[in-house]
């Protein structure tokens, strides 16, 4: 059904250069990100838990000493900026990791076997498209213990259905395949099948998948911490720190729309790789 | 017809069957006992193990699904825990605002999405196709949570045009309803772009440009009108997106709709309100799916063969 959609999200950019251009800038900005993650110790110059402020009396605007400011408890803005690029990319990739592995294996088994076995993951994977992601998502992450790793488990169940139909999609195709036929012609093992002839040709639409996802995993998290569901406190993350912020918005404005960038840079810079690779990859739209 | 209806509402019965279980797993690997949310963290054990007995919640999973299923067969979807009111009578209550917010955002959304969107596909690689779609790449990636805050800081507070937040007139509709329509504006621009775009490469295009007729009537009589097949069942599923959306969009606008009652219920552990509204949504998704899916077999009568 959702088949029907054709393009869904995933039309590309258009001609090729343009695809190219998008896409070196998604890279150059999913770098910058993780080079600051990585380097959060060595650019900071503060603990991002740690309240900086002598005296303190209200956040103070940016300026030479906290190029960001400091937070409503006196904590450098900057720090917890470049402390919650971690936050957002280990949960970011925890997710994807998750996803991938749950959808590609379900997705190659369901297209590669067919019959009752697909019919029944599929089944699954529209129940679980049926149901309000984000209410799920929300109900899963409240009722779990906290932890660092419920956000990303939570989004890999939800989120592992796109991978499965993408992948399922390109199986039932390439199954057909001369060199498929060939290799079990020769005796091959379905496992050998699965593994060294199908999921070579599925790779190019699950890397785009991978990126487009990443935005997304990151952009939920974000929505999440908002909440509050997020990561527990204190580890740093952007979304709880424009909830933290919004009712100084009026007198601390810089609070609020520095970790709102944050969150839209990495969510743009990972939808660039995602939608300049389609074009540039060749695949068909996942 | 007849048997693509009956297999489509099959599957969708089974859908929503698995749906419940689900929502009742869900609801029943919850850590926190249902008891404790009743009673209070203070109440002594004889209490707690009355309320336990009194739900039901020592007796077999099996049987305790069978109950829930009954009590849902007969539209009854539980009690609040807090309030004790019927879940029903209070969606009922929460319902309008929800739609009133998701409908405006998806009627302007819709409508700025669908014009964009055919100027975009016929000035192809224009200024204004590049600028739409680095602004859609942008747009749609931008936290709904921050949107709404940014416009409540720049129209509420600074230019004190509009309400902060709340309910009740259209004053306080236009920036909720903006916010949530700004992500509807981006996904509808580029979609209706995609697919305007592809029926234009056709070969019907072609032939009725070359009989002479005008731009405009080839794309709104002949492009668009092929396009809209995918966009309309795009409109269905986009149920599910708006359901996600509003949840969000009325937290940060404190406006008193279904998303707002889910988070509360979420933090408050009021399993049945939880289940309750969780299960509406689902089934309201279902429900848009399904029609959709009808109304494509009998636009389109290759699908019903599929």
């Amino acid at each position: 059904m959702a088949e029907a959609v054709g393009g869904g999200l995933g039309v590309g950019l258009g001609s090729a250069r343009r695809s190219r251009r998008l896409l070196a800038a998604g890279v150059v900005i999913v770098t910058i990100l993780v080079l600051v993650a990585a380097g959060a110790p060595v650019l900071t110059a503060y603990d991002p838990d740690a309240i900086v402020v002598e005296h303190y009396t209200a956040p103070l605007p940016p300026h030479a000493g906290h190029p960001l400011g400091t937070d409503t408890l006196g904590r450098d803005v900057w720090s917890r900026i470049a402390y919650g690029a971690r936050t957002s990319l280990v949960v970011g990739g925890l997710a994807m990791a998750i996803s991938l592995a749950i959808g590609v294996a379900v997705g190659l088994v369901a297209g590669y076997f067919g019959g009752a076995l697909d019919a029944f993951f599929m089944w699954v994977v529209d129940l679980v498209l049926t149901m309000p992601t984000l209410l799920l998502l929300i109900v899963l992450a409240a009722m779990l213990p906290p932890a660092l790793l419920t956000i990303p488990l939570v989004i890999g169940l939800v989120g592992w259905t796109t991978f499965a139909r993408t992948v399922r999609g390109e199986v039932l195709s390439l199954r057909e395949r001369d060199y498929v036929v060939a290799a079990r012609a020769l005796g091959a093992s379905d496992a050998r099948i699965m593994v060294r002839h199908l999921l070579p040709g599925v790779l190019p639409g699950v890397i785009v998948l991978t990126a487009l996802g990443m935005s997304g995993a990151i952009g939920i998290d974000a929505g999440l911490s908002y909440l509050g569901l997020g990561v527990p406190l204190p580890t740093p993350s952007w979304g709880r720190m424009v909830s933290d912020a919004q009712t100084y918005f009026a007198v601390a404005p810089w609070l609020v729309v520095v970790p709102g960038i944050a969150v839209s840079l990495a969510v743009i810079g990972f939808n660039l790789i995602g939608y300049g690779l389609i074009d540039v990859l060749g695949t068909r739209r996942p | 017809m007849l048997a693509y209806l009956v297999r489509r509402l099959l599957r969708a019965v089974t859908t929503l069957l698995g749906t419940t279980l689900i929502i009742f797993l869900l609801v029943r690997v919850v850590p926190a006992d249902p008891a404790v949310s009743i009673a209070g963290p203070k109440a002594d054990p004889q209490t707690l193990a009355k309320i336990r007995k009194d739900l039901g919640l020592d007796d077999p999973v099996a049987v305790q699904y069978g109950r829930y299923l009954w009590a849902l067969a007969h539209g009854d979807l539980g009690r609040s825990y807090i309030t004790e009111r019927r879940v029903t009578d209070v969606i009922v209550e929460r319902l309008p605002a929800t739609a009133l917010l998701a409908l405006a955002s998806l009627a302007v959304g819709f409508a700025f999405g669908l014009g964009v969107g055919i100027i975009t596909a016929a000035r192809q690689g224009s200024a204004v196709d590049l600028g739409v779609l680095l602004g859609t790449l942008i747009g749609l990636s931008l936290p709904a949570f921050w949107v709404g805050n940014l416009l409540i800081y720049l129209f509420g507070y600074r230019l004190r045009l509009l309400p902060l937040g709340g309910f009740g007139t259209l004053r306080h509709l236009i920036l909720p309803a903006a916010t949530l329509a700004l992500v509807e504006f981006f996904f509808y621009a580029r979609f209706v772009h995609a697919n305007v775009s592809g029926t234009l490469g056709s070969d019907y295009i072609r032939t009725a440009r070359a009989k002479g007729a005008p731009p405009m009537r080839i794309y709104l009589r002949h492009a668009l009108r092929n396009a809209m097949i995918p966009i309309m069942t795009l409109l269905g599923l986009d149920v599910a997106a708006l359901m996600s959306g509003v949840v969000l969009t009325e937290t940060v606008f404190n406006w008193p709709g279904l998303g707002r009652l889910a988070v509360q219920a979420v933090f408050s552990l009021d399993i049945p309100l939880v289940a309750g509204t969780v299960l509406f949504s689902a089934t309201l998704v279902l429900a848009s799916n399904l029609i959709v899916d009808l109304l494509y077999g009998v636009m389109d009568p290759r699908v019903q063969r599929g």
